[in-house]
C-alpha cells in the first residue's frame, strides 16, 4: 500500500503564486528574482547617475548625451540568487503525538520547497537532531519537485536536539550567508536562542518556524503526572492542575515570545504554528503576514 | 437465584478481598498518569509539591468501576451462580426409625374392628409422610435404631424400596441408643459426598441410657411419636438354690412401673412342666403397689428337685404386654448315688452324710456287686472278686487287692505334702499328722498323688473313665481324723468324680441388651466361658467382679465359671430409662420442602464472557494500551537507529 503523499496536487497548485520573501541584500549574488537594493548589472532599469571616471561605457545612454550633451549612467536592478537553507528538527521531542509535529513540519517544509522551485530558488534542506543531517538540494523548478518529496518522505525523527552543536557545524559548512528557515519546537534543554543568534551574527536571516501541538502548549492532564522527556528520557513527577496549567501555558508562551523577539531583532522572522492549524492557513495567514512569502 | 460453588458469606470474602487488593493497586499504579513529553522545561516552572493525601482519590473511577464489575462477574462465574432455588440441588436425607422394644406398645385399644395400633405402626405411618414429603431427586436411606444401629436400605432414590423397608421394619427387643444413630448419621452424610439433607428421627424419644451428647447436628429433625402410655412391666427374676435347704430355689422378681400414675398390680409365679402347657401349680402371688417410676422386687421360695419352667405374670395385663410375663427354665436337682462296702459303716457315714447332693447306701462287703448302676462305690478295706464297672474309692486295699500297685507298707510316718495346684487338694493344709501305717502307692504317670509321705504317695487318682481313687490309709481310723482336711478330702474327691451334681446354679431372666453379670469371689477369670443355646461363644468383658456381655436377641446365655453355672434368659424386652429431652434448635414437625420453580439454569458462561469483555474494555479504554501509545510510536525510530 502506497503511503499517502505529503503534499497534493490541488494545495501544490495554490502554492505557486507564493514567493519566498528576504529582507536582507547579501553581497555578491546574482540572478533569482528578488530585488536587491544594489544596482547592478540587472535586466530590469533601476534609475540614472552622473557618469564617473572608470564607469562601464556600455552603461551609458547615448541617447541622453546627444540631447544634452552630458554623460548619464543607466543602472540595472540586480536579482540575487539568494541561497535559501532550510533546517528541519529531526528530534524526539518532534515525535510527540504520534509523529504529528513531525508530519506537519515535514508537511509545512515541503510547501516552502515548493514555493522557491517554482521561482527557480535553489533550496538545500537539512535535518538535524543533535547533529547537521545530510544535505538535499532542491533546485530545477517545479518539475524536479518530485525527489524532494521523496526525501521528506524518507525522514525520520529521533535523537536529542543541541542546537548549538548544529548552528556550529551549519555555519562552519556554508560562508555564503543566506536565509535560512529553521522548522523546529525549539525544545532544546540548553536554549537554542544562543545558537540562534550566532547564526545571526554571521549574517544570515532567520526565519523560525515553530511548530507546537495543544498538548505542548496546554497539557490536557490533571492529577498526578509521572512525566518523561521524550528526547533525554529523564523523569520528573508532578501535581498537576488548573493552576499549575496556567503557570506552564506561561511559560511556554513567554519562551515563544524570546524566539520571537531574537527572530525581530535579528532582522529575521518568527512565526508559531500549531499542529491544530492547516497547513495551507498557515502559509496564506500567519507566514504571509509576517512577510515569510508573499 | 443461587451460587453452586461458594456460599454468600464465601463470595462476598473473597469479592471484599479482590476489590481491596484492586484499589490499593489502583491507588499505587493509576492514581500516578505516566506521561511522555517533549520537554521538561515548561513542567518545572508548574511544579508544585506532591500531596500524598492526594493519591487516595481515584483519578479514573469509570475505569476502577469497570474493573470491580468486571470482577465480580468473574467471580460469579466461578461461583456458578445459578437460577432458580438452591433446594432443587438432590440431597441426601437419613430417616432414623425408632424399632425399639418400646415401639410394640399399643397406641390405642382396638375399637370395635378397627385393630389395635402399635407405636411401631405410628412410627411408620410419620416415616412414611416424610418420604413423601421429600422431594424426588433426593435421596434417603432407612435406618433402623434400637441399641444397635442397623441400615436398612443404602440412600434410596426409589420411594417404592422406601417404602417397603418402612413397611418391614419391626420393633426390637432392646431400647434405643440414640446417640449411635445419630452418630452414624452423621458420618454416612459425610461420606455420602453429596449435599447432606436432614437427618430424620422418627420416634418416642425414649432412650436406653442417657441423653446424646452434643452431636453437631443441625440439620436434625425429630417426628415424635406420642407414647402417653402406663405401664408396669417385669424388670428381672432371679432363682437360685438356697444355701440353706439345697431342695428349695430362691426367686427374687423385680417389678416397675414406667407409667406416670401409681399402679397396683398382682404378681403370681406358677411352675409346670411345659412353658404354656396343663399342669402348672402355684408358686405364690404377692400384690404390688408401685407409685410412678418406682421399681419394687418379691420374693418367694419354693421347693423342687424337678425340673420345669417357672413362669411369672403381672396382672392386670397393660398396653405393652411383653413384659407381663416371663418364662424360667429351672433346671432338676440330682442326687450322687454312693453305695458303701464296709464293715464298720460308721466311720464314713458322718462324712457323706455331710453334702445334700448325696444319697449314701451302706452295705456290708458281702453284697459286694460289680454293677453299681451308676453309682459311686466306695471300698472300705475290702479285695472285691471283681472291679466295680463305674467310679470307686479304695480305702486301705489289700496289697494284693489294691487297683495301684502298692510299693510299701510303712508305719508312722510323717504326712508330707498335698496336691496343691489342683482341685482335688484344694483347702487341704494340714501336715502335722503322722500315719500310724499306710501304703505307699507305685503311680502311674499320668495318676494324680494328692497325699504323699516322705516314701511316696500314700492318696493316688487315677482320672479315665471310669475315675478311681485310692488311699493308703484309712482317714477315720488314722491321725487325720480330727482335722479338717478328713470332710475336705472327701468333698474335693466326691466334686472330682461327680461335677454335675454339685453344680451350683443361678437363673435369671433379664432383658435382652447389655447383661452384666456379678461374679463370686472365689471365681477365677481363666475358665471363664460365656455361650448361647446352640454352643456358640458370647464375647464378654470383664470389669473387676462382673462380668458384661451384650446380646440383641432373645434367648438364653449361660456362664460358665468352674463348678458354678449362671443361666440368663434373656426373654424380656429391654425398656426405656430415661426421655429425650430435646434440644430447642431441633427441628420438629413435618417439613415442608420449597418446590423447586424451574430447572437451575447455568448463568457462568455468560457472565464469564461478560467479565473478559469488561476487563477488556478497561484496558482498551484506560490501560497500559493507550498510555502506550506515544512509547510505540518511538519504537520503530529507536529500531531503525539501532540497526
Amino acid at each position: 500500500m502506497q503511503p499517502a503523499p505529503i503534499l497534493d496536487r490541488e494545495f501544490l497548485e495554490k502554492l505557486e503564486r507564493l514567493t519566498l520573501q528576504w529582507q536582507k541584500s547579501f553581497a555578491g549574488l546574482v540572478g533569482g528574482h528578488n530585488q536587491s537594493r544594489f544596482a547592478g548589472a540587472g535586466q530590469e532599469f533601476l534609475d540614472h547617475r552622473n557618469f564617473h571616471h572608470g564607469d562601464d561605457l556600455r552603461a551609458v545612454n547615448w541617447r541622453a548625451y546627444l540631447r544634452l550633451e552630458k554623460l548619464f549612467l543607466k543602472m540595472f536592478q540586480v536579482e540575487p540568487r539568494v541561497p535559501v537553507r532550510m533546517l528541519l528538527d529531526l528530534s524526539d521531542s518532534m515525535n510527540g503525538g504520534a509523529w504529528q509535529k513531525f508530519h506537519y513540519a515535514r508537511r509545512l517544509a515541503g510547501a516552502l520547497c515548493y514555493v522557491g522551485m517554482v521561482r527557480l530558488d535553489s533550496i538545500e534542506i537539512h535535518g538535524f537532531s543533535n547533529r547537521l543531517g545530510r544535505r538535499f538540494l532542491c533546485t530545477g523548478g517545479r518539475h524536479r519537485f518530485g525527489p524532494v518529496l521523496d526525501c521528506l518522505g524518507s525522514m525520520e525523527p529521533g535523537g536529542q536536539t543541541d542546537f548549538l552543536a548544529v548552528m556550529r557545524e551549519f555555519i562552519s559548512s556554508y560562508s555564503q550567508a543566506g536565509l535560512t528557515i529553521v522548522i523546529s519546537d525549539f525544545l532544546d534543554d540548553q536554549g537554542c536562542q544562543r545558537a540562534l543568534q550566532y547564526l545571526a551574527d554571521f549574517g544570515h536571516e532567520l526565519v523560525l518556524l515553530q511548530i507546537w501541538s495543544e498538548a505542548d502548549r496546554v497539557p490536557p492532564w490533571d492529577g498526578e503526572l509521572e512525566l518523561e522527556d521524550a528526547e533525554t528520557g529523564s523523569q520528573m513527577k508532578v501535581q498537576f492542575d488548573d493552576s499549575a496549567r496556567v503557570r506552564y501555558t506561561r511559560a511556554f508562551d513567554e519562551y515563544a515570545d524570546s524566539l520571537e523577539r531574537l527572530a525581530l531583532r535579528a532582522g529575521g522572522r518568527y512565526v508559531g504554528v500549531s499542529t491544530a492549524q492547516a497547513v495551507q492557513d498557515v502559509l496564506f495567514g500567519p507566514l504571509v503576514r509576517a512577510r515569510g512569502v508573499a | 437465584m443461587h451460587l453452586l460453588n461458594l456460599t454468600l458469606g464465601q463470595f462476598l470474602a473473597l469479592f471484599g478481598s479482590m476489590s481491596a487488593l484492586m484499589l490499593a493497586l489502583y491507588l499505587l499504579d493509576r492514581s500516578r498518569r505516566r506521561q511522555v513529553v517533549s520537554t521538561l522545561r515548561f513542567w518545572i516552572s508548574a511544579e508544585q509539591p506532591t500531596v500524598v493525601a492526594r493519591r487516595r482519590r481515584i483519578q479514573q473511577p469509570l475505569s476502577l468501576l469497570l474493573q470491580l464489575v468486571s470482577m465480580a462477574l468473574l467471580l460469579l462465574a466461578i461461583a456458578q451462580l445459578r437460577l432458580g432455588v438452591p433446594a432443587s440441588a438432590p440431597r441426601d436425607h437419613v430417616l432414623i426409625l425408632d424399632t425399639s422394644a418400646w415401639m410394640s406398645a399399643r397406641a390405642a385399644p382396638p375399637h370395635g374392628r378397627v385393630p389395635a395400633r402399635t407405636l411401631m405402626d405410628l412410627a411408620r405411618e410419620r416415616a412414611r409422610a416424610y418420604a413423601r414429603a421429600v422431594p424426588r431427586r433426593d435421596r434417603i436411606m432407612l435406618v433402623r435404631a434400637d441399641a444397635l444401629t442397623t441400615p436398612a436400605t443404602a440412600f434410596e432414590p426409589d420411594r417404592q424400596r422406601l417404602m417397603e423397608a418402612i413397611d418391614a421394619s419391626e420393633p426390637g427387643a432392646t431400647a434405643l441408643n440414640l446417640e449411635q444413630a445419630l452418630s452414624f448419621a452423621r458420618q454416612i452424610q459425610a461420606q455420602s459426598g453429596r449435599r447432606p439433607g436432614e437427618v430424620v428421627f422418627v420416634g418416642t424419644g425414649k432412650l436406653a441410657d442417657h441423653e446424646p451428647g452434643k452431636l453437631g447436628l443441625r440439620n436434625l429433625r425429630f417426628l415424635s411419636v406420642p407414647d402417653a402410655i402406663e405401664n408396669c412391666g417385669l424388670r428381672s427374676i432371679g432363682v437360685r438354690r438356697s444355701g440353706a435347704d439345697s431342695g428349695v430355689w430362691e426367686i427374687y422378681v423385680s417389678v416397675r412401673n414406667y407409667g406416670v400414675a401409681p399402679r397396683t398390680a398382682t404378681l403370681a409365679l406358677s411352675f409346670g412342666p411345659s412353658p404354656d402347657g396343663p399342669g402348672k401349680s402355684p408358686v405364690g402371688t404377692q400384690r404390688l403397689v408401685l407409685p410412678p417410676g418406682a421399681e419394687r422386687e418379691a420374693s418367694f421360695a419354693f421347693r423342687t428337685r424337678a425340673a420345669g419352667f417357672l413362669q411369672a405374670q403381672l396382672f392386670p395385663r397393660d398396653a405393652f404386654s411383653a413384659d407381663d410375663r416371663a418364662v424360667l427354665q429351672l433346671p432338676p436337682q440330682t442326687l450322687l448315688r454312693v453305695i458303701v462296702y464296709s464293715a464298720q459303716p460308721d466311720l464314713l457315714r458322718p462324712v457323706l452324710a455331710a453334702s445334700p447332693q448325696v444319697a449314701a447306701t451302706f452295705r456290708p462287703p458281702s453284697q459286694y456287686s460289680a454293677d453299681s448302676a451308676g453309682a459311686l462305690v466306695i471300698l472300705d478295706r475290702f479285695h472285691p472278686p471283681a472291679p466295680p464297672l463305674g467310679d470307686s474309692i479304695w480305702i486301705d486295699p489289700p496289697a494284693a487287692g489294691s487297683p495301684v500297685p502298692v510299693r510299701a507298707r510303712v508305719t508312722d510316718v510323717p504326712f508330707v505334702r498335698w496336691l496343691a495346684d489342683h482341685p482335688l487338694g484344694a483347702g487341704l493344709r494340714t501336715k502335722d499328722f503322722r500315719l500310724e501305717s499306710t501304703s505307699v502307692f507305685e503311680a502311674a504317670p499320668d495318676d494324680l498323688k494328692i497325699g504323699e509321705v516322705e516314701s511316696g504317695p500314700v492318696i493316688v487318682a487315677r482320672p479315665g473313665k471310669p475315675k478311681l481313687v485310692v488311699l493308703g490309709f484309712h482317714p477315720a481310723l488314722s491321725a487325720m481324723r480330727y482335722e479338717l482336711s478328713t470332710p475336705l478330702l472327701f468333698a474335693n474327691l466326691l466334686r472330682w468324680i461327680a461335677p454335675g451334681i454339685f453344680r451350683r446354679w443361678e437363673l435369671n431372666t433379664a432383658s435382652v441388651g447389655t447383661v452384666r453379670a456379678p461374679l463370686d469371689n472365689d471365681v477365677r477369670s481363666a475358665g471363664l466361658r460365656v455361650i448361647r443355646e446352640d454352643g456358640a461363644g458370647v464375647p464378654f468383658t470383664l470389669r473387676g467382679r462382673a462380668l458384661e456381655f451384650f446380646t440383641g436377641t432373645p434367648g438364653t446365655v449361660r456362664v460358665l465359671a468352674e463348678d458354678r453355672e449362671y443361666v440368663y434368659s434373656l426373654t424380656l424386652p429391654q425398656l426405656w430409662e430415661s426421655k429425650w429431652d430435646v434440644p430447642t434448635d431441633v427441628r420438629r414437625g413435618m417439613p415442608k420442602f420449597p418446590a423447586p420453580l424451574r430447572e437451575a439454569t447455568d448463568l457462568w458462561q455468560w457472565l464469564a464472557v461478560a467479565g473478559g469483555a469488561g476487563l477488556l474494555a478497561e484496558w482498551l479504554l484506560f490501560g497500559r494500551l493507550r498510555r502506550g501509545r506515544a512509547r510505540v510510536s518511538r519504537r520503530p525510530m529507536a529500531m531503525r537507529k539501532a540497526s
